[in-house]
């Protein structure tokens, strides 16, 4: 079998997404999710189904805050400044080298079908390409002949499904993450055993899963089904329950109740808090049950744990910073969000 | 004697942090230094808030109560809302849609008076004390 995979933007595959995963610091594809991003889960599926080459597209406003890791030497990465020209191109350099057919998948799409039938199904049908679908429509996955997609403008090709193309019905679990609050129904998902994918780490109780290196604290209570990520430290008197996830080297402080919520790598969060149907990300909160997303600048309340160790080397007191204020970042994809600035916490006088 | 005390509706303002939060309990001290005072704060301008600013509607809540009256919080947006509830004072305060909804809510709850035609003891008897035993 011959194939290749491309990782295609999260902005342009769901646009309706793009603003929102932009609070997360990168593509939401690249974003852990129970201990491994969907990028580097959606790779491991190709090699798993012994793939010759992946290449991975990441759109050049993309590269910020975009990271995975693979040790394979079948995996590639390429910055590009066009998705659908980075993709007519790698599929004539696949032709070239003799790989017949590729996969396109956006990295977004979660998908618990077999690709190998997705293959055979596209073998037989002898079109230039098959396109994944699923009940709600048409998916962000492709299966491409290299060959006769030398013959068509690409994005017409991956877009139309006429007599060039045809469709391939999706009946297993799907979940294209194109916001947080799809990141959640995942996260959800799995720990309840809908779809295939497991957490990173290991079971110590039954729905309890824990990465390597994780403290919890004996006077916490982690109700399951949970997740709590390799380095992190769940302190004392603090609950985590109903489905949430902890990311790798997060701090979750004294007294603070997680509820339906994901805290995503190296958070901090501070005491006495209660998040509740939301995602955290540094100092960046979005309520899902509210659908607004806040900016906290006390670093007490929620802070980044990276930028904690970038200050304390350069010696910044966070009082002091509170102090001062932080600078207000707005995005421009935020119009019509407002931005919320909390300082001091008030619970810690 | 039933209480009387009007119900007071203040607004706050777009933004309320330290400053914001010091003139703002400065208004609404003498206000609160009535018998029984009943405060609806209309949160429907309040566009930031910060710990100050919690800090100024607790001590605020804080005061009423202890002159036996209430504070209670208006067309509170989902932003402000989310904060409330990530510093867990969301459950502090009684929240309702609209400025009206709360001043009926200090009428719905206000004990009725009883007839005046009828004495204290015109209830139940001993006698009916006995028959229901």
């Amino acid at each position: 079998m011959v194939a290749g995979a491309e990782h295609k933007p999260v902005g342009s595959a769901a646009p309706q997404g793009a603003g929102r995963e932009s609070i997360f610091a990168g593509p939401l594809a690249c974003v852990d999710i129970l201990g491994r991003s969907l990028t580097e889960r959606t790779i491991d599926r190709f090699l798993e189904a012994d793939v010759e080459l992946v290449s991975v597209l990441v759109p050049e406003q993309n590269l910020p805050g975009c990271s995975f890791s693979c040790a394979s030497e079948k995996v590639k990465a390429h910055a590009v400044s066009n998705i659908w020209s980075a993709i007519g191109q790698e599929l004539e350099r696949f032709s070239q080298i003799g790989i017949e057919h590729a996969f396109v998948s956006s990295a977004n799409l979660y998908i618990d079908a077999d690709v190998l039938d997705l293959f055979y199904f596209h073998r037989e049908s002898r079109r230039a390409a098959t396109r994944g679908l699923d009940r709600e429509g048409p998916l962000e996955l492709w299966m491409i002949d290299c060959a006769k997609a030398r013959e068509f403008d690409i994005e017409n090709l991956l877009k139309q499904t006429d007599v060039i193309a045809t469709t391939y019905f999706v009946g297993a679990y799907v979940n294209q993450v194109a916001h947080p609050r799809d990141l959640r129904r995942l996260v959800s998902d799995s720990l309840r055993g809908r779809c295939a994918m497991r957490p990173v780490g290991r079971e110590i109780k039954p729905g309890i899963w824990v990465g390597e290196g994780a403290e919890i604290h004996r006077r916490s209570r982690v109700v399951a089904p949970a997740y709590i990520g390799s380095a992190s430290c769940v302190g004392e008197n603090t609950l985590v329950t109903r489905f949430s996830n902890i990311e790798r080297d997060c701090y979750v402080d004294y007294g603070t109740a997680i509820e339906d919520s994901s805290i995503l790598a190296n958070t901090h969060v501070g005491i006495w808090l209660e998040l509740s149907h939301a995602v955290a990300h540094g100092n960046m909160l979005m309520s899902l049950g509210r659908d607004v997303l806040l900016e906290i600048s006390d670093p007490s309340v929620l802070r980044s744990n990276g930028s904690v160790r970038g200050d304390l080397i350069r010696g910044i007191s966070y009082r002091d910073e509170a102090l001062c204020g932080i600078a207000e970042e707005k995005s421009p994809d935020l119009v019509a969000q407002k931005s919320w600035q909390l300082r001091a916490n008030p619970i810690q006088g | 004697m039933s209480s009387r005390v009007p119900v007071i509706v203040m607004e706050l303002p777009e933004r309320l942090g330290h400053v914001e939060g010091k003139s703002f309990l400065a208004e609404l001290q003498p206000l609160l230094e009535i018998d029984r005072p009943r405060i609806v704060l209309d949160c429907s301008q309040l566009q930031q808030i910060d710990s100050a600013g919690i800090e100024a509607l607790l001590h605020s809540m804080e005061e009423a109560m202890k002159r036996d009256g209430d504070l209670k919080l208006a067309a509170v947006s989902p932003a402000s809302a989310a904060i409330l509830e990530l510093m867990r004072v969301d459950r502090l305060f009684e929240v309702f849609e609209t400025a009206e909804q709360a001043v009926q809510s200090f009428h719905a709850i206000a004990a009725p008076e009883p007839p005046q035609s009828l004495p204290w003891y015109s209830g139940y008897g001993l006698a009916d004390l006995k028959s229901a035993s």
